[in-house]
């Protein structure tokens, strides 16, 4: 986006909603709007001519979203308020479905999705496309928080990967002490204001047995839980067991410096292991994977996360538009992402795919991991929580606020907003 | 007025339309609606829509959020503009004094001013990185934490906001001093003036009219900074970076509370006005002054 700013933004809002495509007779164009796709090989072009070659008459268009996630959340909003879309299936970030079903921009999957179609999926990410006890999009890849150490160092050193927020402290202090390497540092995760910080958050809470979003709609139902667990937050910063530089680091930048051997353990989404398993990689064969820890052992849980494919309201062609969906959240093109572009499925199945396991030897083990995988809060004003909450959690990590403050000042927004939605 | 001139008025007039009625359906109209929006509660998706009268104003009285937009817009317009303005000329004069590779000096000068602010905020990116960035590694391998710490990200910003942005003061100034006859220096120099006297007597002077253009573009662009700390911080850390676009932003695209984002964006309108308007009475007063 320019910075022409908000003003001309919304003008644009008012505006938009406009070109509607002319009906004809001739084949049947579905559009497919989606994030640009990376990895090793685009399977996409494969499997779109695949599902041409089975509906004759029908073509399949499929259109880039932009880069980043706020500016395709922006791109919905724009068009989809208007009233012809321009789109029949388009790709969604997990935490927009409920927003979107609430809005009226989704096509109710309810009545046409049987629930053992729904079932070879993991639970949670069923759960993330069901709102208001309706289906409204298919699962279609996924992700979960889980965390990397480096497997050399801690054999090295006689330690078992960390369970609980102790060990991995103990861990770090261990290891740096011994190595003496002022440029290793301890455990790397995401704390820059952003989406991401989020979540790096709710896993804390969800660590120390408490939540974000109670059953009642309360937020930080338990203070004194919350407070904990971002006092723990603050408290890797502060004593240096996570470098400060971690107030700034999105997945990227903390990716890259455990991957030059940086660092000794790392949260992420499992995207990373195609990249330090890559051939050139500095930590090649030395890195493993386990469950966040938790406050007590087995309370950590990684956030899931991905995208599902839902159906534009506006559409023309539903019934085309949902056999599209089908095929692509399908056993066949889940296998297809996961080869070809390193995206995870969401189909448990695949997890224990021969095929599939002899290029990953991983994906039994995230199998377990995405299984115990929690969804963020489901709630159409999921947005609106985590773009008030930032500034503030933000303020605690760089220690510009004591928890208990930043949570009655983040209550006291949000009460406001939520209130004008009632 | 006789019949000959009301005439020709009506043709004016006449003549004038579309441009006015473009004017009035690209601006007044959009500018209407925001104003109107913000008097509302409406979220589309929830089919919220009904009248809030100035409640998001009162609520944004009493907003730490909206203060902090407001005290970093400001801090931000100041020192950037400030030090565009300073370092600006500073590049110009030395442009002018320079024998050989101007033109290069000239295009290297431009490609600052033509990279799309994303993409400057890229650049930044990298040249900020904590641990393998240039700008550390030149400061003798300090391990300082630019974007994440709270008192070194908006001057992080504002820097990177000074390098895109200082080459349209340069060339400004530039251009001007070019438009500087000799013969006045030659006078200043009879008069035994030294290089100081000169730069403020003689030089300073002249380069007024084109400074307080470009400061006015300057400052009206600033107010309404948006791409670079959207990209490099995203707001952060602890929302110092954060403008009242930004802000806007936010509640516009990702609260989706249109009524309350108007509000925010009424408010920069207000402040870009204001600053216009200031400016504009400076200007004229300068004219008349001369």
């Amino acid at each position: 986006m320019r910075g022409r700013g908000a003003l001309l933004l919304a003008a644009l809002l008012a505006l938009a909603g406009c070109a509607e495509r002319p009906p004809g007779d001739g084949p049947v164009t579905l559009v497919f709007k989606h994030a640009r796709i990376l990895g090793p090989a685009d399977p996409f072009p494969g499997l779109l001519a695949e599902f041409a070659a089975a509906h004759p008459g029908v073509r399949v268009t499929s259109e880039s979203l932009p880069w980043s996630s706020d500016e395709q959340h922006q791109f919905y909003v724009i068009n989809l308020e208007g009233r012809s879309p321009g789109f029949d299936v388009m790709m969604l970030d997990v935490i927009w479905v409920p927003e979107f079903a609430r809005a009226g921009w989704l096509l109710d999957l309810t009545d046409r999705v049987r629930p053992e179609e729904l079932a070879p999926h993991f639970a949670s990410t069923v759960a993330a496309a069901t709102w208001a006890g309706r289906v409204w999009a298919l699962p279609w890849n996924m992700n979960v928080g889980l965390l990397y150490y480096r497997a050399d160092l801690l054999a090295k050193y006689g330690l078992r990967p960390p369970e609980t927020w102790e060990e991995l402290e103990a861990a770090v202090r261990t290891i740096r002490a011994g190595e003496r390497d002022p440029r290793l540092e301890g455990y790397l995760w995401q704390g820059k204001q952003y989406e991401g910080m989020v979540v790096n958050v709710l896993e804390a809470l969800w660590a120390n047995g408490t939540r974000l979003l109670g059953a009642d709609g309360a937020v930080f139902p338990e203070p004194a839980r919350a407070v904990e667990a971002l006092a723990h937050l603050r408290g890797l910063l502060a004593t240096g067991v996570s470098p400060r530089w971690v107030t700034a680091a999105d997945e990227e930048l903390s990716r890259r410096a455990f991957g030059d051997g940086r660092a000794v353990f790392l949260r992420n989404w499992p995207y990373v292991l195609d990249l330090v398993e890559a051939p050139g990689s500095a930590v090649r064969g030395r890195v493993g994977l386990a469950p966040l820890p938790g406050r007590v052992r087995g309370a950590g849980a990684g956030s899931t996360g991905g995208s599902h494919l839902g159906i534009s309201r506006g559409t023309r062609h539903p019934d085309l538009a949902l056999a599209l969906v089908r095929f692509l959240t399908g056993e066949r093109a889940q296998r297809a992402m996961a080869t070809g572009a390193a995206l995870y499925p969401t189909r448990t199945a695949l997890y224990r795919d021969p095929a599939l396991v002899a290029r990953n030897r991983w994906l039994p083990r995230i199998h377990d991991l995405m299984l115990a995988g929690r969804p963020r809060p489901v709630t159409p004003s999921y947005l609106l929580l985590s773009t008030t909450l930032q500034p503030e959690l933000s303020a605690v990590l760089v220690g510009l606020k004591p928890p208990a403050r930043a949570i009655a000042d983040a209550r006291r927004r949000l009460d406001y907003f939520l209130a004008s939605r009632r | 007025m006789t019949r000959r001139e009301r005439a020709d008025r009506r043709r004016g007039l006449l003549l004038m339309a579309p441009t006015l009625a473009t004017l009035a359906v690209l601006t007044v109209y959009p500018g209407a609606w925001v104003l109107w929006l913000s008097l509302q509660y409406r979220v589309p998706a929830f089919g919220v829509d009904r009248f809030a009268g100035a409640s998001h104003y009162a609520f944004l009285a009493g907003d730490p959020r909206f203060w902090s937009a407001a005290r970093t817009t400001a801090l931000f317009t100041v020192a950037s503009v400030g030090l565009e303005l300073v370092l600006g000329v500073a590049v110009a004069l030395a442009l002018v004094g320079q024998r050989r590779g101007r033109h290069l000096a000239f295009s290297l000068l431009l490609l600052a001013w033509a990279m799309p602010a994303v993409v400057t905020a890229r650049l930044f990116e990298w040249l900020y990185h904590p641990a393998a960035g240039l700008l550390n590694v030149l400061l003798g391998g300090l391990d300082l934490n630019w974007l994440g710490d709270p008192a070194l990200a908006l001057p992080a910003v504002v820097l990177a906001d000074v390098w895109r942005t200082l080459p349209f003061v340069a060339v400004l100034a530039y251009a001007r001093l070019l438009g500087i006859p000799t013969e006045l220096y030659e006078a200043a120099q009879v008069d035994g003036a030294g290089r100081l006297a000169t730069f403020t007597r003689v030089t300073l002077p002249l380069l007024r009219g084109v400074l307080l253009i470009a400061v006015l573009f300057r400052t009206l662009d600033a107010l309404r900074a948006f791409d670079l700390m959207f990209v490099l911080t995203g707001g952060g850390p602890a929302g110092t970076t954060e403008t009242l676009t930004v802000y806007a932003y936010r509640g516009l695209f990702q609260m989706l509370q249109l009524g309350f984002g108007s509000a925010v964006g009424v408010v920069v309108f207000a402040l870009v006005m204001l600053v216009a308007w200031a400016y504009l009475r400076l200007l004229r007063a300068g004219e008349a002054a001369a």
